[in-house]
């Protein structure tokens, strides 16, 4: 195998990586708000982004609505989900001492909506195809396909967009308060429930992005659901809890340990070796491995 | 007096179940299996229980103890390791359940002494997918995802299976009884409350959770072992499915987390509730299983152990 090796196919397994890993990092950040504010740990969404990829593949094959356009209709929604799910489901359940409740509540949430995209969409995999699909640049003989240059700028972006809400807005500022402090930021006049309702519906409406991305890039069939939240979760961690950019940088680190991992040892234990990684950083570095020590 | 009659209670149920194939032949009944699962799901919940319930440390791998449990059976039985050979060996079964111990007391170490709450459920889960991708990937031992079939000629009646079951569940309900009565107890629950203040109080922390731990993942694998002995084949699907993860943490919070009777009732209500399930609405039951576990957890925290002490109060 090392004799193919060249130049080129390490930056092509590089750029792979990065590609495939900043999807991972924009459904990080989702996790990292509803984390960040409520200490829950949103186990459901990975298959609420792949629900939005079943809205995108249905606005496109039956409205025929092009995938990138579906965003208008995909963000408002999936933030109305969002403030929905936290009123419905979460709002008692996340004023509690214990956590299980929570994190329970999400399980059953997953299961849910992962049966039910079983019985409307049917276990068979989906893909979009477009007329942009098949696109390729090749910048210095990298293939860098065009939907997925496009994943990458919605995630740069969504990534810099919800920066600048928690740095310049004073809700942004209620919700990193809350994230450090929640009980001093109640005292200081903050309602939990708004500070609450805003990270969920974030959280969901970067989920709805992801999904998205998720609908024009990969096929996805309703089980991938649960294995892209634990992805999210190994980045959440590799970035540090509550650390909105080091999600990012987490989700594209794990992009490219699997894409390296799986061409050097073998597709089948890509899996343990990034798990392996997940354990080792949070045992030795549980603040993540860009945030400074607190 | 409270303690007498709970007693005589517990007495009369379990004669009941002793009656139970006098009175109704288990192997054509769907009673026979349905009793039979009950009994594996109050065996693995019930350590569950322990790890989560009483100590307060959500582990998620309780599934990979149950398939390492199922896989020594399988393996043992198939190279005639113990040189016993038969069915339904307790021997076999005993390492079963130590295999997995094994496994609790080297991954326990190191996150049990490091991580807390969330991160320790998190790091466990991790765990939980190390596993699956070794015995997936675990060459002609395992035999990959086609896994190992052992001879099912043997199988001649249900009856065996019940009353090992029953056996085993009773048993696995002594030894939470007896642990959570005993002063190692005391020590689990002070954990639970506060770990810092049980560690101030003189109390090993670290010692106690991966003695709950294990002894978790002694339950979970021996009733891995009872239902491999069922099953005679063992593969990752269906062994490591993470079903064995979820419905007994479900059981557990269902019937009342914390509890000797909780994950015995939970498990005769979602074994009961999963089977009509299957009979009556084969492709959408899993949805009304989720949406059960939310609405249980957001009206009913405590579980249905819980609703029985709504009820008494209001009377």
């Amino acid at each position: 195998m090392l004799e193919y090796l060249t130049f080129g196919l390490v930056l092509q397994l590089l750029v792979n990586g990065i590609l495939f890993g900043t999807m991972y990092g924009i459904a990080a950040i989702g996790l990292s708000l509803i984390y960040g504010t409520m200490r829950i740990i949103f186990l459901a969404h990975g298959a609420i982004i792949v629900f939005f990829a079943y809205i995108c593949y249905w606005l496109f094959t039956l409205l025929h609505i092009d995938p990138y356009l579906s965003l208008i209709l995909v963000i408002p929604a999936s933030l109305l989900l969002g403030s929905g799910f936290y009123a419905g489901l979460f709002k008692e359940a996340a004023a509690l001492e214990d956590k299980n409740i929570s994190l329970l509540i999400a399980v059953g949430l997953m299961y849910l909506v992962e049966q039910l995209m079983l019985v409307v969409w049917k276990a068979n995999p989906r893909s979009i195809s477009t007329i942009y699909t098949a696109i390729v640049f090749r910048p210095l003989g990298i293939n860098i396909p065009f939907t997925r240059l496009i994943a990458l700028v919605m995630a740069v972006l969504s990534a810099f967009g919800v920066l600048f809400f928690l740095k310049k807005t004073l809700i942004g500022t209620a919700v990193r308060a809350a994230s450090e402090d929640m009980e001093s930021a109640t005292l200081m006049g903050i309602n939990p429930h708004w500070v609450n309702v805003v990270a969920f519906a974030i959280g969901i409406g970067l989920g709805g992005i992801a999904g998205v991305g998720l609908a024009t890039v990969y096929s996805f069939d309703p089980g991938y659901g649960f294995i892209f939240a634990i992805k999210a979760l190994i980045a959440l961690a590799f970035g540090g809890m509550g650390n909105v950019f080091g999600a990012l940088l987490g989700g594209i680190l794990l992009g490219l340990l699997e894409s390296l991992s799986s061409f050097f040892i073998g597709a089948g234990w890509a899996d343990a070796i990034t798990y392996g990684v997940f354990l080792l950083v949070l045992t030795f570095r549980p603040q993540g491995l860009f945030g400074g020590s607190t | 007096m409270k303690d007498k009659s709970s007693i005589i209670l517990a007495v009369l149920v379990l004669m009941a179940f002793v009656a139970i194939p006098f009175l109704i032949d288990v192997d054509t009944s769907y009673i026979g299996f349905f009793l039979f699962l009950s009994f594996c799901y109050i065996i693995i919940s019930q350590g569950w229980n322990l790890v989560a319930g009483y100590t307060g440390q959500i582990s998620l791998c309780q599934n990979a103890f149950f398939g390492l449990g199922a896989y020594t059976t399988a393996l043992i039985w198939l190279h005639d390791i113990t040189k016993t050979g038969y069915y339904f060996d307790p021997v076999v079964m005993a390492i079963s359940g130590l295999v997995p111990v094994i496994l609790a007391i080297l991954i326990g170490l190191p996150l049990l002494s490091r991580l807390r709450g969330d991160y320790f459920a998190l790091g466990t889960l991790g765990v939980q997918f190390i596993i699956q991708v070794v015995f997936l990937k675990g060459g002609d031992f395992t035999r990959g995802a086609d896994g190992l079939h052992l001879p099912s000629t043997v199988f001649t009646s249900m009856k065996p299976y019940y009353w090992a079951g029953l056996f085993l569940a009773l048993f696995a309900t002594a030894v939470i009884y007896f642990i959570t009565r005993s002063r190692i107890g005391l020590a689990l629950r002070a954990i639970m409350e506060d770990e810092i203040s049980a560690a101030a109080h003189g109390i090993h922390v670290l010692k106690y959770k991966i003695f709950a731990f294990a002894v978790g993942a002694f339950l979970a694998g021996i009733s891995g072992s009872l239902f491999a002995y069922y099953l005679f084949h063992i593969n990752p699907d269906s062994v490591l499915n993470l079903n064995w993860l979820f419905y007994p943490i479900l059981i557990c919070v269902l019937g009342g987390n914390g509890t000797i009777v909780g994950p015995i009732i939970g498990s005769f209500f979602i074994t009961a509730l999963f089977s009509l399930g299957i009979v009556y609405m084969a492709q959408t039951h899993p949805i009304v299983s989720g949406v059960l576990i939310i609405l249980v957890m957001k009206f009913m925290p405590t579980g249905l152990i819980g609703l029985k002490d709504k009820i008494l109060s209001r009377g």
